[in-house]
This record gives C-alpha cells, sequence and structure tokens, in this order.
C-alpha cells in the first residue's frame, strides 16, 4: 500500500503489475506498479471496477487539488472494487476469491481525531490518490483487510466502486440530520450532488429540490428522485427569483437542510437564504476558497453551516443500501472504458468535460 | 387615570438620535401577568444602533418607541392567576414574548419565533420606563444576595450562555474569543463557567483588552483592522493557545474577525458568530469547511435566566465589573447615556437606575 517499491515475491505466473501514473499536466501513462509485500493485516486485490472523481480530474488538470501538489509521479483514482487475490497472515475475515469494495484512506489510529472516531480528519491520513500516496488505478493494489469490505451476492463490482462517492452524499446527510422531517434542497446536480440525493430519500426525505445550471443534469435528478428541479443560472442578480422557486417548490416553505454541492459564492449565498431558521447548510462542494455570503442574516437566524471532509464509517451502510435496493447508484454510470492507454485518455477527457458525463467507470 | 395614580412615563425613541421622557399608558393586566416597577435597565448595542439609525439588521423603527430591554425591577401587581410571584418581590425580566403556537416554539427553540415580541425591537415597546407590564413567567426571581443591576446584566449574559450552549464548551474545549466589547465579555465569563479550560481574548483596543485579563482571561493578542494581518495574527493565537483551538467565538462579526476564527479554529471545531457586524462577508469559508469546521449561529437566547441567576447567585459569576457608567431616568441624562454607550472604549455596561 502507499509508496511500492519492493517486489511481490509470491512465486510463478507473477505478471507486471500496471497503473495509471500521472507524469505531469495532462500527463497519465500506463507503467509498471511494483506493490509492497502483504502485511500479516493486508490483502491483494486484483482491482475490477474504478470509477474517476473530480479530484482526480483536477490533479491530472493541475497536478494539485486544494492544498495538496503532485511533487512526484504518482498513481491517479480512488474510487474502486476487485477481487480478492491473496490475504495477510492474521487476516480472517476475508478469502481470496471474496469480492470488495475498499474504502482508501487508512488513518493513523494515534492521533486525536481518529481516537475520537472522526478518522476522516486523521493528521496522517493516507488516502488512494492524495500525494504522496498511490491510488488504485492498477491491476493490483495493496490495503487493509480491515478496509475492504465483502460485496454480498447480487451486488455488482461496480456498485461496490459507487460505494465511494455515495459514502460522500451518506455522510453529509448523517452530519446534517437528514431524515423524514427534513425538506431538502440540494445545490448542484452533479456526481456528487446526485449522491446526496439518493442519500437524502433512503434517509427517508420525502421532499427533495435540486438546483444546477444544466438542464440535461436537471432531467437525471428528476428520474433519480428530486421531487422537483430548478434551473439556475450564475448570476447573482437572479438569487431573488430562484429562491421564490425553490419556496414555490416546497410548498411555500423553506428548507430545513440544504446541501451545497457545487461552492461557489452564488449557490452558498442561495442556500444560506433559502434553509429556514435554525436550519442547517452543508457545504459539500469545493469550488472556490474564498466566498462572499451574507451569512450574518443567516447566522442571525441560527441557521448552522456544516462541513464536510470525505466520509467516515460509510461502507457498510451504502452496501446495506445497495443490497435492500433502497439505493441504485448503476444510473449515475454513464461511460465505461477499459484499462488501455488510449482509454485512460479518452475517460479523463470525458469526466472533465461533465455535461452527460455523470461517472465514468474503468472496467478492468 | 385614577386620581393618586402615577403617570407611568417612558424614554421614547422619537426619531434619529431623539429620545424624549413621555408619558407611557400601560395595557391592562392580564391573568397571567405582572407589573413591575423597573429599576434597572442597561442599554446594548442594538439599542444604540435604534438610537442612531432608527433600525437594526430588519427591524425598522417606523413609529415612536419605548426603548430598553435588559432590565429588573420590582412586583408591583400581579395577574389573578399568577402565582409564582407577589408583590415586593425582585425579579429580572426576559424581554421576548414568544407566540408558543408555531413549532418552532413547540420544539423548544422559541428564540426564532416569527411572531417575537421583544422588548425594544419595533414595534414593541421597550422597558426603560418606570413601569412595564410582563407575562410572569418571563420574570425571574432574585435572591436577596443578587442585585438588581446583576439581574439586568442577566440579558445580556444569556447571549453569552446561549453562544457556549450552542457551541458545547467543556473542559475540553479551549476557546479564541473575538472582541472584547460587552459580548466578547459576557461569552468569555460564561465559556469560563462551562468549564473552558485556556481562553485566549482578541481586539483592535488595548485598554478593552487589559480589562479583558483582569476578567480573567487566559492570555490576550492585540489585532488590527488589517486584513492582510489575518495569516500572522492565526499564528499567534495558535501559539498563544499551544493546541488546537476547539472553539472561535467571533463578538464583532466582521470579514477578518471572522476569517481569523476560521483559520485559526483546529478541525472538527466550531466557530460561533455572535456579532453582528456585517451582513455580507468575504470569508475562507470553503477551507474551513473542508476541515469540518462548523460555523454556528445565534439568536439572542432561549431558556437562561434561571441558570444566569444562579451562577450569579453562586458567585461563580461576577458581571458587576462589566457595569462601567451609570445614569439617572432624567431627561438631561438620558441622552447623554445614550452617547457614552455609543462611544464605546471604556465604557462597557451603562445602567440607568430608576
Amino acid at each position: 500500500m502507499g509508496k511500492g517499491g519492493q517486489s511481490e515475491g509470491n512465486g510463478a505466473q507473477c505478471e507486471e503489475n500496471m497503473a495509471a501514473w500521472l507524469l505531469g499536466v495532462n500527463t497519465l501513462k500506463i507503467q509498471p506498479f511494483k506493490l509492497p509485500s502483504l502485511g500479516p493485516n493486508d490483502v491483494r486485490v486484483a482491482m475490477k471496477a474504478v470509477g474517476i472523481c473530480g479530484s482526480d480530474v483536477h490533479y491530472l488538470k493541475s497536478m494539485s487539488c486544494g492544498d495538496y501538489y503532485v511533487k512526484e509521479p504518482m498513481v491517479i483514482g480512488h474510487e474502486c472494487a476487485g477481487i480478492i487475490k491473496e490475504v495477510g497472515s492474521k487476516v480472517k475475515s476475508l478469502a481470496p476469491g471474496d469480492k470488495v469494495a475498499l474504502e482508501p484512506g487508512i488513518a493513523c489510529w494515534r492521533c486525536k481525531p481518529c481516537k475520537e472516531g472522526r478518522y476522516n480528519l486523521c493528521d496522517e491520513m493516507k488516502f488512494f490518490a492524495t500525494p504522496p500516496i498511490h491510488g488504485s488505478l492498477a491491476n493490483q493494489i495493496v490495503h487493509p483487510a480491515d478496509l475492504c469490505f465483502k460485496l454480498p451476492e447480487g451486488m455488482s463490482l461496480e456498485e461496490g466502486a459507487m460505494c465511494e462517492p455515495l459514502s460522500v452524499g451518506v455522510y453529509a446527510c448523517q452530519r446534517a440530520n437528514a431524515s423524514p422531517k427534513t425538506s431538502v434542497l440540494i445545490m448542484g446536480a452533479g456526481p456528487i450532488g446526485l449522491v446526496t440525493l439518493l442519500a437524502a430519500r433512503a434517509f427517508g426525505v420525502s421532499k427533495i429540490v435540486v438546483a444546477d445550471v444544466d438542464e440535461v443534469r436537471l432531467a437525471i435528478a428528476k428520474d433519480l428522485g428530486a421531487t422537483a428541479v430548478i434551473k439556475s443560472s450564475q448570476n447573482m442578480e437572479d438569487v431573488g427569483k430562484e429562491l421564490e422557486l425553490i419556496k414555490e417548490a416546497l410548498g411555500g416553505a423553506e428548507a430545513d437542510v440544504t446541501f451545497d454541492c457545487v461552492g461557489f459564492g452564488k449557490t452558498m449565498t442561495t442556500a444560506l437564504k433559502a434553509t429556514s431558521r435554525g436550519g442547517k447548510v452543508c457545504l459539500v462542494g469545493m469550488g472556490h476558497s474564498d466566498m462572499t455570503v451574507p451569512l450574518t442574516p443567516a447566522a442571525g437566524r441560527e441557521v448552522d453551516i456544516v462541513g464536510i471532509f470525505r466520509y467516515k464509517n460509510t461502507w457498510p451502510l451504502c452496501i446495506d443500501f445497495i443490497t435492500s435496493g433502497k439505493i441504485d447508484v448503476k444510473p449515475l454510470i454513464t461511460h465505461r472504458f477499459g484499462f488501455s492507454q488510449k482509454e485512460i485518455e479518452e475517460a479523463f477527457a470525458t469526466s472533465a468535460r461533465g455535461g452527460s458525463a455523470i461517472k465514468v467507470m474503468f472496467n478492468l | 387615570m385614577e386620581l393618586g395614580e402615577e403617570e407611568n412615563k417612558a424614554a421614547w425613541l422619537l426619531g434619529v438620535k431623539t429620545l424624549k421622557i413621555q408619558p407611557y399608558h400601560l395595557p391592562p393586566l392580564g391573568a397571567h401577568d405582572v407589573k413591575v416597577r423597573m429599576k434597572a435597565v442597561g442599554i446594548c448595542g442594538s439599542d444604540v444602533h435604534h438610537f442612531k439609525h432608527m433600525r437594526c439588521g430588519n427591524f425598522i423603527v417606523k413609529k415612536p418607541m419605548v426603548i430598553g430591554h435588559e432590565c429588573a425591577g420590582t412586583v408591583e401587581e400581579v395577574g389573578s392567576e399568577v402565582k409564582s410571584l407577589q408583590v415586593g418581590n425582585r425579579v429580572a425580566l426576559e424581554p421576548g414574548i414568544s407566540c408558543s403556537q408555531c413549532h418552532l416554539c413547540k420544539d423548544g427553540r422559541y428564540n426564532l419565533c416569527r411572531e417575537m415580541k421583544f422588548f425594544g425591537s419595533p414595534p414593541t415597546n421597550g422597558a426603560l420606563a418606570n413601569l412595564v407590564v410582563h407575562p410572569a413567567n418571563l420574570c425571574f426571581k432574585l435572591p436577596d444576595n443578587v442585585s438588581l443591576e446583576e439581574g439586568a446584566m442577566c440579558e445580556p449574559l444569556s447571549v453569552g450562555i446561549h453562544a457556549c450552549r450552542r457551541a458545547k464548551i467543556s473542559p475540553q474545549t479551549k476557546v479564541l474569543i473575538m472582541g472584547a466589547g460587552p459580548i466578547g465579555l459576557v461569552t468569555m465569563l460564561a465559556a469560563r463557567v462551562f468549564g473552558a479550560p485556556k481562553i485566549i481574548i482578541a481586539d483592535i483596543d488595548d485598554s478593552r483588552l487589559s480589562f479583558a485579563k483582569d476578567l480573567g482571561a487566559d492570555e490576550i493578542i492585540q489585532v488590527s483592522t488589517n486584513i492582510q494581518d489575518v495569516g500572522e495574527e492565526v499564528v499567534k493565537i495558535q501559539n498563544a493557545m499551544g493546541a488546537n483551538v476547539d472553539v472561535s467565538f467571533d463578538c464583532v462579526g466582521f470579514d477578518k474577525t471572522m476569517s481569523t476564527a476560521l483559520n485559526a479554529t483546529g478541525a472538527g471545531g466550531k466557530v460561533c458568530l455572535v456579532g453582528m457586524g456585517r451582513s455580507e462577508m468575504t470569508i475562507p469559508l470553503t477551507p474551513a469547511a473542508a476541515r469540518e469546521v462548523d460555523v454556528i449561529g445565534i439568536f439572542r437566547y432561549r431558556n437562561t435566566w434561571p441558570l444566569c441567576i444562579e451562577f450569579l447567585k453562586s458567585r461563580k459569576i461576577d458581571v458587576k465589573p462589566l457595569i462601567t457608567h451609570r445614569f439617572k431616568f432624567t431627561e438631561e441624562q438620558v441622552e447623554e447615556a445614550f452617547e457614552t454607550s455609543a462611544q464605546g472604549g471604556n465604557a462597557i455596561k451603562v445602567m440607568f437606575s430608576l
């Protein structure tokens, strides 16, 4: 896991493990990836389904994402599922042949946030494809067994890979206390807005309004269960008008919980104004760092802003939601590619384009 | 008015910076009301704002209104159904009458009631008067060792208490307070009593900072009004804390103070916005949200008087040092009192004695 360097040493018929390496801006190359040796609590997994995330695209385009910088070649990708090939000497929960979905981040379990159960905020987090940690768009990777979750019969590997983005939506709903009592507004119908929509429905929310600038994405949201969709603009002057539409869509009321899955001044302004007193705005999207927002009037109505960083302890719940049919992630997978040089480049270009491309999935 | 009955007078806000003491006709006493003779009334920043601008936020003074809401006095008359109070009781008043019918009230969040009638928030008349009529359940009996001035101080102290509750202050939370004005100070007093192990307070005014130090701040930090200084000030704050800032209270409410609070607070912490400086702010919200630093809003308070009184009675909180100036309820002194409060600086709480 992580750095890789030592050879596998598992005997004969060991074909060379290949991975998609990020070498520079817009430069991805499939090259050998030497795995570390298998620790007693690790498993070796053959990757079968790997999705592309907005952060992966960001790294490709700029070799950075937020405060993280890619300073040396790094394997990309983190939304993944596969089949166990080998288990470490102490692993009892998994066996070769098991289909698993992987939670990307290895926390340290020694720092304060870890010990308090907020391991997503770990000071020493090692997360697939967050530099300098290698990702999982590879033939095989090595990972701690406790971060590999067995998929029940009937759940596909692609659905397994979707647990990662779905976890963001599920965790956001947990932090924001979405429930049958809360009406919900979601700003943004991209992959994150859509998984948040699916999660909100699974959490029992009955009124969900989704706003976006893109009609195609709004139509997808409607199909996925949004009670109403609203076409918004990028124009600050339209906030007032859009608030009227949102209110009308909510039957004349304000939203109890709003998820900003975009993260710009305008979406956050709308979110703060559209949320009822005592409600919550959950900022999920990471559009702009600095934002100009009407914070004081919102705080003066006790509208709290809840932050989100990735997720914690969400895989078992995601797997439950998918196997019980409460959540169907399959419609989100709009494009599929194989694991070849030509295809990885095309896949990332497709994902970067946005629009009708929601989740681009690699099948290995 | 009956023969021999005194004429009730109050301080009426008639226009910008125009306060006049004039007759104030009280409504009849309801079955659950009491009539209270006002003895101590403090001036709040919002009163000053109404005085200077005839408005405060979304509240606009459209007709003459009695000012003032931080008050305590003695019960003169009780309504027919009132059992909890008697004539002669000394009481501190919670200003706001909520509707008890909306879902916010019924959910226990009555401070957010849309039909709230609050002393001195237009159009509801305030309490800077000889006498007021108020629901008995909003009048809290003061123990013998708590003065009427301390009773009036329960109102601003309640803001600090409510903020500390919403922000979940405990012996585990190290606290940063932006602003050492009256609100920053009551927040500090409340944080201390809720067990905060370390409290740092920041302000631009070094005399307010030394006042805060005397009141018990562990560290004081002088900051500027220059947004470029945020980075450097955050480092100073974090070094002074020697550990993560768990909770920050912005008791000022400007871009700079909020940016400092957001950047200085450790991952998983909270920033509580108490101050109402600016409506719109340009702030580094995303990086804070991506560290799960939540922003908690505050509107007035709820269910705080009994706790305030308990803290005052047990001397766990001493609000008396905050009362820096006193005035009488006369035409000459009323305007001077407001000007003194408006000037800020070494004027923390200006109190009327009636």
